[in-house]
């Protein structure tokens, strides 16, 4: 801090400037910060609640989750023997779990694929200034908007078989013919799954690229006109790289909201027929509130938490790294 | 002149094709909530109620516990705003304003820590819950949701803080104001809408949370909407009539908050990704 005979003499410039040093955050690195300065301990006591309750009730099951992967447990969940790596072993050794985890990675990759391109579709038709291009664009974000187990519910009576208006829908307008029971076979299933997935991340995305595409400067496409480029041309030279960092951050965003989606699955076919549409992530559940095989699932959630901590490391990194560069 | 025309044309064609097939959904909702339980049942379907049956919609309310999921969804939702907003506004005052060892790091791990499912902690939240005795209330459901929407409060609110000129403050300081005071009564009002975009997005997250409801309430009296609601769809002699009536009340309110918020929330999770 500043002492007051410093006040007093200096000019009202640098006093300004000396306190500038006190409270922007990064720019001074002339004063080093300590641990115990009186600006850190104002720091730490207003942290003190927010983290106090992350530490309980985020940290700790966390750790939690990790000791009880373990263990056996017995049926309430309590721990009852130290195995070490045995769930593990277990695990790898099921052939239920790699299937599971190689539906997860093609589910996401799918998903964040057709979400991406068709998201980037649709924000490039509502970057073209047309008369109700705000309702449109407004109306687009709906399926993001809503309710998610809502929309997942909506959608079971859309997909119905005899009085679902999908089916009915697609077979009057000559799409398709002979539609499937989407709910009730493994493979259809697993579409009909990931078709509302998709339904739901494709706003975030259109939206994101929109922002993106309004802030490429104009006069590029303007001096491209200039040198006689097409269309094409302009898409693949100016919009797609200069697109790039939104392109990187929304995938990344996207894959690990697609990754984490259980409300879908679980409403939509609860990881049904027989295990054919589970995930990762549903399967967790399954096995530790309907088996209630506590052990196994937890050293699943372990796995899980570290595909999930590798994803959220490359987005926050990503995230951290764009930010200084603007 | 004519090919402008034509491009425009196809323009409007395409956006109603990508709107049909976005809505569809909502519109078999509507559609559904709109005819009389012999109309729902019949195959073929048809889109157009033969007879608009607009009693579905007040029937629901005496059908179904409607109001009780409401108020279950509306309680827990305020709750966890509350608690939310309480927590983080010093914690992200204290982030983007003041100096302190580890600042970059917590920083960090709060957008890491946002990306979480909470089915990883799930299991070990039910056994701490159990142990507290706060397995089939609503506090427990109100604790959940201020914990995993805290992350990303923080994250939007440090935004908004540091948009601020530091000036304003130190010129506050400067006359004698104290920190608190300069918090309360320069801060948060400038990032008001920060606080009203975290209020509003806290609140749509705890409305529409599923997987805690599913695995922490068991008294029917206790639901919140989505859990009451999917219950009814369990159930074999579920109406849909009904059903979609009472999931187009349960999503309108969500559906507008949304709308207000949903630039920012853009904005806050791409960062720099998008200039402005």
């Amino acid at each position: 801090m500043i002492s007051k005979d410093q006040v007093v003499f200096k000019p009202p410039g640098l006093f300004i400037r000396l306190m500038n040093k006190d409270l922007t955050p990064y720019s001074n690195y002339s004063r080093k910060t300590t641990f115990w300065s009186t600006e850190s301990m104002l720091a730490y006591l207003l942290l003190l609640p927010c983290m106090a309750i992350l530490i309980a009730f985020m940290f700790y099951p966390i750790v939690y989750v990790f000791l009880m992967s373990m263990y056996k447990t017995n049926r309430i969940g309590m721990l009852v023997r130290f195995i070490g790596t045995g769930n593990f072993r277990a695990l790898f050794n099921t052939r239920e779990f790699w299937e599971i985890t190689i539906r997860s990675v093609i589910w996401t990759v799918l998903a964040v694929s057709v979400k991406t391109l068709v998201g980037l579709a649709i924000a490039l038709l509502l970057n073209v200034d047309f008369k109700g291009r705000k309702l449109a664009r407004t109306l687009v974000i709906l399926p993001w908007a809503s309710s998610v187990p809502v929309s997942a519910m909506l959608w079971q009576w859309t997909y119905n078989y005899d009085f679902g208006l999908l089916n009915y829908t697609l077979k009057i307008t000559g799409l398709w013919k002979n539609p499937p029971h989407w709910l009730g076979y493994p493979l259809s299933a697993f579409f009909a799954n990931l078709y509302v997935d998709i339904w739901i991340g494709i706003p975030f995305m259109a939206l994101v690229f929109l922002a993106g595409l309004q802030s490429i400067p104009p006069n590029l496409y303007e001096a491209a006109q200039v040198d006689g480029t097409n269309l094409w041309q302009k898409f693949y030279y100016i919009t797609l790289p200069l697109l790039k960092p939104v392109l990187l951050i929304a995938t990344l965003l996207s894959s690990l909201w697609t990754f984490n989606d259980f409300n879908v699955i679980y409403i939509l076919t609860k990881g049904g027929p027989v295990n054919s549409t589970d995930i990762l992530i549903t399967f967790i559940y399954k096995y530790a509130f309907t088996f209630l095989k506590f052990g196994p699932a937890s050293a699943m959630a372990v796995v899980t938490f570290a595909i999930l901590l590798v994803l959220s490391l490359i987005y926050a990194r990503f995230y951290f790294k764009i930010e200084r560069e603007q | 002149m004519k090919q402008k025309n034509k491009g425009k044309i196809v323009i409007y064609i395409l956006t109603v094709i990508v709107l049909l097939i976005l809505l569809f959904p909502f519109f078999v909702a509507l559609s559904t909530a709109l005819k009389p339980l012999k109309e729902v049942y019949t195959s073929p379907p048809h889109w157009i109620p033969h007879k608009l049956w607009w009693r579905n919609f007040t029937d629901v309310w005496t059908k179904y516990p409607l109001a009780h999921y409401f108020v279950n969804s509306f309680i827990i939702a305020s709750g966890a705003t509350v608690f939310n907003i309480i927590l983080c506004i010093p914690a992200a005052y204290a982030v983007s304003r003041l100096k302190f060892y580890g600042r970059r790091t917590l920083l960090f791990s709060f957008l890491v820590v946002q990306m979480f499912s909470p089915i990883i902690v799930v299991i070990s939240l039910f056994k701490i819950f159990a142990k507290l005795g706060l397995v089939d209330t609503l506090s427990s459901l109100i604790i959940v949701n201020t914990v995993f929407t805290l992350a990303f409060s923080i994250w939007m609110l440090n935004g908004y803080f540091s948009t601020i000129p530091i000036e304003i403050e130190e010129a506050a300081l400067i006359d004698g104001c104290t920190r608190l005071k300069t918090i309360t009564r320069i801060i948060l009002p400038i990032a008001l809408p920060g606080v009203v975009t975290t209020l509003i997005y806290t609140f749509i997250t705890a409305w529409n949370e599923f997987m805690f409801a599913l695995t922490l309430i068991n008294t029917a009296a206790k639901r919140p909407l989505t859990l009451g609601l999917y219950d009814l769809v369990g159930r074999w002699e579920v109406q849909w009539q009904y059903l979609t009536a009472a999931s187009l009340f349960a999503i309108a309110p969500v559906i507008i908050l949304f709308i207000l918020i949903e630039k920012q929330l853009v904005k806050g999770l791409a960062g720099g990704a998008i200039k402005g």
